[in-house]
């Protein structure tokens, strides 16, 4: 049986009111249209995680986006996000950010292509409208632009 | 996972901030991460969940449970 996770988090947040889950207004469905081996992927995490070099999240209900470099050579990852969880992660980002994993995949032809950048916000906002009718939509329009066929959310 | 619905989910059994294996193990980073992907073709209709069917302990030992459990409570 999988770890009950949600009982803990509660009882970690405490006295906070415990985390309101929100399914999709409307349930979303892309057919895939393309082979992975022919397929360009991006990695979607919500982590807020960054380059070192690029601009902190503020630590609470920060709506906005990084794009961050798919090349594993372009810099050092930090994480932002405040959950409790990061002492592990932070020793290696790779494990919730497989940035290398998904290059080397790229390289043996598993997938197609990289995406040039991949995208990271912060996870656990509360404002559930907002992020269905402004983050979600330019969020998408990013990975439109980039020509991205499959994109991989890591939820943290 | 079910309760946010995403369009296709994958169930990795690691504990939470985990999910492609323990820190600086590259190889089972990939691992996973190509089972991930290699299960895209098998969705049917929004909203199922695939298990990947991975295991954090060899012969799939749950004492990991207790351990994140106090990680969770104690490191907040």
């Amino acid at each position: 049986m999988a770890f009950e996770y949600l009982p803990i988090m509660a009882e970690a947040g405490a006295p906070k009111p415990p985390r309101v889950l929100a399914a999709p207004s409307n349930p979303a469905w892309c057919p895939i249209k393309k082979p992975l081996g022919r397929s360009r992927v991006a990695l979607l995490s919500s982590a807020a995680l960054r380059l070192a070099n690029q601009k902190p999240f503020a630590p609470r209900d920060d709506t906005t986006y990084r794009l961050v470099p798919s090349d594993p050579a372009a810099g050092e990852i930090v994480i932002d996000h405040h959950s409790g969880i990061g002492r592990v992660p932070r020793q290696d980002p790779e494990i919730v950010f497989p940035r290398t994993a998904l290059a080397a995949l790229a390289k043996r032809g598993v997938i197609g292509a990289l995406s040039p950048h991949h995208v990271s916000f912060m996870g656990g906002l509360k404002c559930h409208a907002e992020i269905e009718s402004e983050i979600a939509p330019a969020i998408a329009g990013e990975l439109k632009r980039a020509e991205v066929d499959v994109a991989l959310l890591v939820p943290y | 996972m079910s309760r946010v619905a995403p369009p296709r989910g994958a169930f990795v059994d690691h504990p939470v901030g985990r999910t492609f294996g323990p820190p600086h193990d590259r190889a089972r980073n990939e691992t996973v991460l190509e089972k991930a992907l290699a299960e895209l073709p098998r969705f049917t209709r929004s909203g199922e969940i695939r298990d990947l069917h991975c295991e954090w302990l060899a012969g799939g030992s749950r004492a990991w449970e207790d351990e994140l459990r106090t990680e969770m409570l104690h490191e907040r």
